[in-house]
């Protein structure tokens, strides 16, 4: 009976005019924001977060989270359409979503990234208004030990993201891992591989690596490329929109697990949307029956993602207003917002300032919803951008996406970085090299590090310390067991193509 | 065009005497060298909102975090020395120094400290994991069972900090680093490591949510919020003496009259109603005292921490 009244409590405040207006405000930037290459959430909270003295902290908060989530949704769009990420979190979405859009089923792949994101984000509200005590102090129970368990799980599940070659893959995950080591060392305070450039201190961003790799190696690719190729009106009627039934039936248990994922790791402080999003997408291709669609067009690599990070985007409001601890720099503004007003979230928010915590989850609601009737109508018009000839269009993401990396830190250094990995994305291209794997290093990789130097010092150099606790021991030995699995399978698979396959396509095969 | 020229040249040697009356005749940018939404960001965007008002200008605030906050001291560095670029830091800007051995500036000639918008006591907490209440039952407690104390990352001033405690008061201990006083303070909730010591302004929210235990204010005397907190001096840890606070500063080589003129109007923006609320809900004290005691205090700390930092053998070559 509580949960009614409070809900109804926070639906009292989230359905005034004012708060409404802010929502959609919100929700209306972040898509917008999202769709853009380049600008991300930070960048566009930072922005607005000076309005916040001006505002109610409710309305603020509103306002704030509606362009957070908001970006969760428009994220996916150019990654479909275009192959280029509109956020780092919807990188893995290109790998299914470009080949869904090349079959000529953009607007079903749109369609289902917006149902995708809907459940995933009704997913972490769900968990976020039921279950937010028990997360937080199931999220406080995490120690570094058992947040290097889960990394290494998580690298593990996820190193299948790309097709093809897995010696390739593998070497461009430990080359995206060599890539997060430049910086200083988190435990001893030596600058690594900065050559005395304090720009470099800090490490490179992982948004404008992301922009790089992804966004300008395509643009790269699509201009040497596109010689001569005209860019075709697609039918973009209402019809070709729509998944058919067989999306769905595919998509339900994809979406159910991925919302799973993406809460557990939008609730751990630190780790966040990225994360999840590989993960989802590495757990969906080694359940799938046939693994091999994933890649080349399968509804499941879209909707998990999409289900992950939204999930994830709503759960990290669980340590934000239940600890008072921020697990992002976006979620430092949002605790900023509740400051600026003398709010100090904790664990009293709750009963304390009810209003503002109802008040936002049910806001949440609203958000989401209104993202679905948002974003359902302007997939028509997302799809008729791919008839915008090439010309105008790359020139113009170029110019988001080097302003978008400018932004978040005003460093022209930024600029630079993107330069760079776009040059190296596009060498990778020209060997065959994945750029997710690299990508999926840079996320963990400092993750694992960072943790695993950490627990080493806390347990006081003994290895066994970390095994021997139940949380960090139990996900290890899970992790063991995916990786035998998986190796045993390969092995089983690779002696069946062996009896089947001529000479000739070994050689292929060992490519 | 010679008109223009010598119009020019008018204006470089008139502004060198007019310069601290006229001042500001256009916008001033405030960097602040973190990202938004921490305390420190909080107070400089109120002081930025005070100083337009008061000179009815507008004042921009700049968020250009990184290298715990020396790269936007480096950009601050680099800016002309006419009051139109300014910087708010913390206690970092001693502590940074004294780790980063490569700045491409001087921290001592190539920044003007003009004034203290704000300060505080330090406060170290204790998290779930540590049983006594107060720092001599702390130290004994150390010596059983030695204590993690967790910082907000390498050359931090909470590292800074844990690192005089230890020496000074004799614990057993050793520093484990993380990402932020966010994360530091979560693996105190989480039994999972023992102390942190920060300003009030990053703690008190935790000490008043009942999520961290308030050990002990460093320094002499202890701290009008928490009245029943021991100082460390009462426990014989007698020699430290530090405070945390906000500085406002400036590119080095100033004109000593604008320096005068910043630092009064600052003082001015601080004693203000609507700013003097902003510090109570960040659990500080207005700052006080000339630009020279500022620069003085400033350069003494940043002597301690380099000592500091050769004796704990602090940076790892």
């Amino acid at each position: 009976m509580e949960i009614a009244s409070n809900l109804l409590l926070g639906l009292s405040v989230a359905l005034t005019p004012e708060n409404l207006l802010y929502c959609l405000f919100g929700v209306f930037v972040g898509t917008l924001i999202g769709v853009l290459p380049g600008i991300g959430a930070l960048a566009a909270i930072s922005m607005l977060f000076p309005l916040t003295f001006h505002l109610e902290p409710t309305t603020a908060l509103i306002m704030l989270a509606g362009i957070y989530y908001g970006t969760a949704y428009g994220g996916s769009t150019a990654s479909i359409l275009l192959n280029i990420p509109g956020t780092t979190s919807s990188a893995v979405t290109c790998l299914d979503g470009y080949p869904m859009a090349q079959q000529g089923r953009a607007g079903v792949a749109l369609a289902m990234t917006a149902f995708a994101s809907f459940f995933g984000g009704v997913f972490g509200i769900l968990v976020l208004s039921a279950f937010t005590p028990l997360v937080a102090a199931w999220a406080l129970s995490f120690g570094s030990a058992e947040y290097f368990a889960l990394m290494v799980l998580g690298l593990v599940a996820a190193s299948t993201v790309s097709d093809g070659s897995p010696v390739k893959g593998l070497a461009m995950v430990v080359l995206g891992m060599l890539l997060a080591t430049i910086g200083m060392d988190p435990q001893s305070g030596v600058a690594r591989y900065t050559f005395g450039s304090l720009s470099l201190l800090d490490g490179l961003s992982i948004s404008a690596l992301a922009m790089g790799l992804f966004g300008v190696a395509e643009i790269i690719t699509s201009v040497r490329a596109n010689t001569g190729r005209t860019i075709q009106a697609r039918d973009v009627s209402l019809r070709s929109l729509m998944p058919t039934r067989d999306d769905f039936r595919r998509s339900w248990m994809p979406a159910l697990r991925a919302s799973t994922i993406g809460s557990l790791f939008g609730a751990l402080p630190g780790t966040g949307p990225t994360v999840a999003s590989f993960v989802s997408y590495g757990v969906e291709k080694r359940i799938a029956k046939d693994p091999s669609r994933f890649g080349k067009g399968a509804v499941e690599g879209v909707v998990a993602p999409e289900a992950a990070n939204n999930a994830a985007d709503q759960t990290a409001f669980i340590p934000t207003l239940s600890l008072g601890v921020p697990g992002s720099a976006t979620m430092a503004l949002m605790i900023g917002a509740m400051m600026v007003h003398g709010i100090h979230p904790g664990p009293n928010l709750v009963t304390e300032e009810p209003e503002l915590f109802w008040g936002l989850v049910m806001s949440f609601w609203i958000g989401n919803l209104m993202l679905v009737i948002l974003n359902l109508p302007l997939i028509g018009l997302w799809v008729r951008l791919l008839t915008v000839p090439y010309k105008i269009l790359y020139p113009a993401i170029l110019m988001l996406v080097c302003i978008g990396a400018y932004s978040v830190h005003y460093k022209a250094f930024d600029v630079m970085v993107v330069l760079g990995f776009g040059a190296l994305g596009y060498l990778m291209r020209i060997f065959s090299m994945p750029a997710a794997p690299l990508l999926l290093g840079f996320v963990l990789g400092p993750l694992i590090e960072q943790h695993f130097r950490r627990a080493m010092v806390l347990a006081r150099g003994d290895f066994s310390a970390v095994i021997e606790r139940p949380i960090s021991g139990t996900v290890l030995l899970i992790t063991l067991l995916v990786l035998v699995w998986s190796l045993w399978s390969s092995f089983r698979k690779r002696r069946q193509t062996l009896a089947a396959a001529t000479p000739g396509s070994r050689i292929e095969d060992e490519d | 065009m010679k008109l223009i020229k010598l119009a020019a040249m008018a204006t470089v040697l008139a502004t060198g005497a007019a310069q601290a009356q006229d001042f500001p005749s256009s916008p001033v940018t405030i960097i602040i060298p973190y990202g938004g939404g921490g305390s420190t960001d909080l107070i400089a965007r109120a002081l930025a909102n005070e100083l337009g008002q008061m000179w009815d200008q507008s004042v921009i605030v700049e968020n250009r975090p990184g290298a715990g906050s020396m790269i936007g001291t480096a950009f601050l560095a680099q800016a002309k020395p006419d009051g139109y670029t300014l910087l708010v830091n913390t206690p970092a800007h001693a502590t940074a120094p004294a780790v980063q051995k490569t700045l491409p500036f001087d921290p001592k000639a190539d920044i003007t400290p003009i004034g203290m918008v704000a300060t505080s006591p330090y406060l170290a907490v204790a998290g779930t994991a540590v049983q006594s209440t107060d720092l001599a039952g702390f130290v004994a407690e150390s010596k059983e069972r030695p204590m993690f104390f967790a910082t907000a990352g390498v050359g931090t001033s909470s590292h800074f900090a844990a690192e005089l405690l230890i020496q000074q008061a004799g614990i057993d201990g050793e520093v484990v680093h993380f990402a932020g006083g966010g994360e530091a303070q979560t693996n105190l909730m989480g039994g999972h490591a023992d102390v942190y010591i920060s300003n009030t302004a990053s703690v008190m929210p935790y000490v008043n949510n009942g999520q961290v235990k308030a050990l002990t204010i460093l320094g002499a005397s202890r701290y009008d919020a928490l009245p029943d907190v021991p100082a460390s001096g009462e426990s014989g840890a007698n020699a430290i003496d530090i405070n945390s606070w906000v500085g406002l500063f400036a590119p080095g080589k100033m004109d000593p009259a604008l320096v005068e003129k910043l630092n009064a109007d600052m003082h001015k923006a601080v004693a203000s109603e609507t700013f003097k609320k902003v510090l109570a809900d960040n659990f500080v004290l207005p700052g006080s005292g000339s630009a020279a005691d500022f620069k003085a205090q400033v350069e003494a700390e940043m002597e301690l921490w380099s000592t500091l930092a050769t004796e704990r053998n602090i940076i790892a070559e």
